[in-house]
């Protein structure tokens, strides 16, 4: 009988050409689920204490949810794990699209590499006879390319790709992977590990079965849930959302977020619906978060309003198993043209390409979006680089001896799309740039790094800690961090994990905005609970917009057991997400990474405060909100490891 | 449990050809061998086989032959449908397809049978629907 996962795991040696099937027992699942959760297992017990993040002994993993296939929703997500190069410690990135149930009907929950081919090869898995061949031609292509050509020389009509992009090839610390043309599991720098392998790209082509325990159990969940999904609520104009965004701003006062509102935005404009609106909020930071939304006001920022992303949009785009659909294929506009389409630019990518360097060109956007996507390469990243380029630029760090005869001035299009290619290409400073800001503040030096905006060298996302400390913490804590997917004060009160775990605290109907900068064991106990919950979710293989839902309207815990035949409370896979988050933890202690030294940079947190803009005079006391949260998972409030007990409760010390 | 050959095959090579994930073996005119680790019980085999008795089902039931044209199809019903795409990555042989937009003020992509020829009925696509939006059908004949 079914019990939603496939058992098995394929490990390929790319030094001696090798596979090897394992047979991973059920209490593993019971344990760590899958995801995530089970590269955290394998990693944590693999990958040597000195390995070389871009040497032979780092394992790269691709992994499937647990629920992915089983007839549950919004359950295609796929994660890449290993050793990260930016920090050296855990990494990870989450990605939808197509690759998730791919790995499965190959039938393997999770597909690991280790070793370093000689030369560029592909692995190729049909029906689950795994080969490797060669990849020559490919190299140098781009990940749109790569997918194309790669499904046409396989000839299997049901063949998913994940590959790198000439970023990834050229060990770029900021490349991703890509799937389905341009979605891409961006973060944590695991492009240029699978480039350091040599590997261009994995392409599976599989027909396995995937059976839950309960099928007309997960499908009586699932269209209980679309019901609530396909609820529609009218909306007024794109533009119109930004002075929405406004008045939610100037209100000293906050109510409880409720995900329904964030899921109907979502379905009629994707993330975009959010592109003015954040600004206004103060929930995106402006001008390497320097400057604030009295920089780039409805008046500048409506020309990436929603309705501008939504207006090129010729179809939805879902990932495998999603109902609601917040993707978008676009055309390109006229002045980009030579590509036939793209995906619709994603609410980060406008933000770190628009209001963060100042530009306000969307058409500029849609081609910044495209490129990326087809190096392979993370536009929070890129973003986050060419705005840190730029300040050092305006402060005379860097000349237009350095940039090669480049004007780096806020808002310059033409300018940032020039870097953006030098990137890309790793051609002179575009090479310095292509690590990410911190590690091009380190080369450059000159007190330069006051301007490279990350927490543990990873350029941070386009949500600002000193408008919801939330994010500023979870930047900081997180074993892989600077990641906004996680959790953050909006994160808990859409997750509406004390409607279904009775010992959460309840948050209070309407509050003072003030209260959100108090740091306090309350906020460190539902800080804590949003990362056990999403490594849960992780391991599930469920998207945070599903998880905004909210628990009691998303079946998660219920889709599990259907799935499964466990019958596990809330609580029980509660303690499952503490366990994987405490084994990423213990595999940064492992690997000497220091937690203490993800703390983001200074202007991030308020220090000095704005003296303008809806976050004036706000800051962040992110030591003590990071002292109480490592306290409230059992971790040293000192020094954020795990504590032995917490270690032997959890079962991590075998 | 996966689906059977008896020593009633007469080696017709016929479910080797329509077998999607390559799980059957055998020379012309000898007694074929599914692959138990292969096979995903889709039945193929056991409605394009011409001898009676020669497939045993996942139950161990004997299969019987049916007339390619007369296999079931899905019917997709897009009222219900929420263009999920689970359909298209359950189909063993890639025939169904996702339309470019429905329009009409409705820019989602919806599932259609794409390549009719090359379904061969197995009925996944039915089975995985989350929200029962497709029905297998036989042709009327």
């Amino acid at each position: 009988m079914g019990k939603g996962y496939m058992g098995k795991i394929l490990f390929v040696d790319l030094g001696k050409g090798t596979f090897k099937e394992e047979t991973i027992p059920d209490e593993v699942y019971e344990k760590y689920l899958s995801g995530q959760g089970l590269g955290a297992y394998i990693l944590y017990n693999r990958i040597p204490r000195d390995a070389d993040p871009l040497g032979p002994d780092n394992i790269l993993g691709f992994v499937s949810g647990l629920l992915t296939g089983t007839g549950s929703l919004f359950t295609g997500r796929w994660m890449v794990v290993g050793k990260s190069p930016i920090t050296g410690g855990w990494g990870d990135s989450n990605c939808g699209g197509t690759l998730s149930p791919a790995i499965k009907r190959c039938g393997y929950d999770g597909i690991f590499i280790t070793g370093i081919s000689e030369k560029p090869v592909y692995l190729f898995i049909d029906n689950g006879k795994p080969e490797i061949r060669d990849a020559a031609h490919l190299w140098g292509k781009d990940t749109v390319e790569t997918e194309e050509i790669l499904i046409k020389e396989v000839g299997k009509k049901n063949t998913r790709v994940a590959c790198i992009g000439p970023a990834g090839e050229r060990l770029s610390l900021i490349a991703g992977i890509s799937n389905d043309k341009g979605r891409i599991a961006a973060r944590s720098g695991l492009g240029a590990v699978m480039g350091s392998k040599k590997l261009k790209a994995i392409v599976l082509s599989g027909a396995k079965r995937i059976t839950p325990r309960n099928r007309d159990e997960m499908k009586r969940l699932s269209s209980k849930l679309n019901k609530i999904v396909q609820l529609k609520l009218p909306f007024p104009p794109g533009p119109i959302t930004a002075y929405v965004g406004t008045l939610i701003g100037k209100m000293p006062t906050q109510m409880v977020q409720d995900g329904l509102l964030y899921k109907s935005l979502l379905q009629k404009w994707g993330t975009g619906s959010m592109n003015q609106m954040s600004i206004e909020m103060g929930d995106s930071p402006i001008k390497n978060w320097k400057g604030s939304n009295e920089d780039f006001g409805p008046k500048i920022s409506k020309s990436t309003n929603p309705d501008v992303f939504k207006e090129r949009e010729m179809v939805k785009y879902h990932c495998y198993s999603c109902p609601l659909g917040c993707g978008g294929i676009c055309t390109m506009p006229g002045k980009y043209n030579g590509y036939e389409e793209t995906h619709k630019p994603e609410y980060e990518t406008v933000l770190v390409f628009g209001g963060l360097v100042m530009n306000k060109d969307a058409d500029s956007i849609f081609y910044l979006n495209e490129l990326m996507n087809r190096a392979g390469m993370d536009t929070i990243s890129a973003g986050g680089s060419i705005a840190f380029a730029i300040e050092c630029f305006e402060n005379g760090i860097l000349t237009k001896k350095d940039t090669d005869g480049l004007e780096l001035s806020w808002g310059n299009t033409d300018a940032i799309v020039a870097l953006a290619k030098k990137m890309i290409e790793r051609e002179g400073i575009g090479d310095l740039l292509a690590d990410g800001p911190k590690i091009a503040a380190e080369k450059i030096g000159k007190d330069s790094i006051k301007y490279a905006i990350q927490a543990g060298g990873q350029a941070l996302p386009m949500h600002d800690g000193r408008n919801d400390p939330g994010f500023a913490l979870h930047y900081s804590v997180e074993p892989t961090p600077g990641r906004h997917t996680i959790g953050a004060q909006l994160y808990y009160e859409m997750y509406q994990l004390w409607k279904k775990v009775k010992s959460l605290p309840r948050p209070k109907f309407i509050y003072h905005k003030d209260t959100k900068y108090v740091a306090d064991e309350e906020k460190a106990v539902m800080a804590a609970a949003c990362s056990k919950y999403n490594q849960l979710f992780n391991g599930a293989g469920l998207c945070l917009f599903g998880a905004f839902i909210g628990a009691s309207r998303l079946p998660i815990f219920e889709w599990l057991n259907a799935a499964t035949g466990w019958e596990k409370s809330p609580e029980e896979y509660m303690e499952i997400g503490e366990r994987i988050q405490t084994l990423r933890q213990a595999f940064n202690i492992k690997h000497g990474v220091d937690p203490k030294g993800f703390k983001p940079s200074e202007r991030a947190l308020g220090r000095p405060p704005l003296d303008r803009g809806v976050n004036k005079g706000r800051s962040v006391d992110i030591e003590k909100m990071m002292a109480d949260y490592w306290q409230a998972f059992g971790w040293d409030r000192e020094t954020g490891k795990p504590t032995e007990d917490t270690m032997e409760r959890l079962g991590l010390n075998q | 449990m996966p689906y059977t050959i008896t020593d009633a095959c007469s080696g017709c090579t016929a479910c080797v050809r329509k077998c999607p994930v390559g799980a059957i073996t055998g020379e012309r005119k000898k007694v074929h061998k599914i692959d138990p680790d292969l096979c995903i019980e889709c039945g193929v085999c056991g409605r394009i086989c011409p001898v009676s008795g020669a497939i045993l089902d996942q139950l161990g039931k004997p299969c019987t032959f049916v007339k390619p044209a007369l296999w079931s199809k899905p019917v997709i019903n897009i009222n219900d449908c929420m263009s999920c795409n689970i359909c298209i990555d359950a189909c063993p042989v890639g025939c169904i397809s996702l339309s470019k937009g429905a329009g009409a003020g409705d820019n989602h992509g919806y599932p259609y049978l794409s390549d009719e020829k090359a379904c061969i009925g197995c009925s996944f696509c039915a089975i995985e629907c989350p929200v029962d939006a497709i029905t297998m059908t036989a042709p009327k004949g």
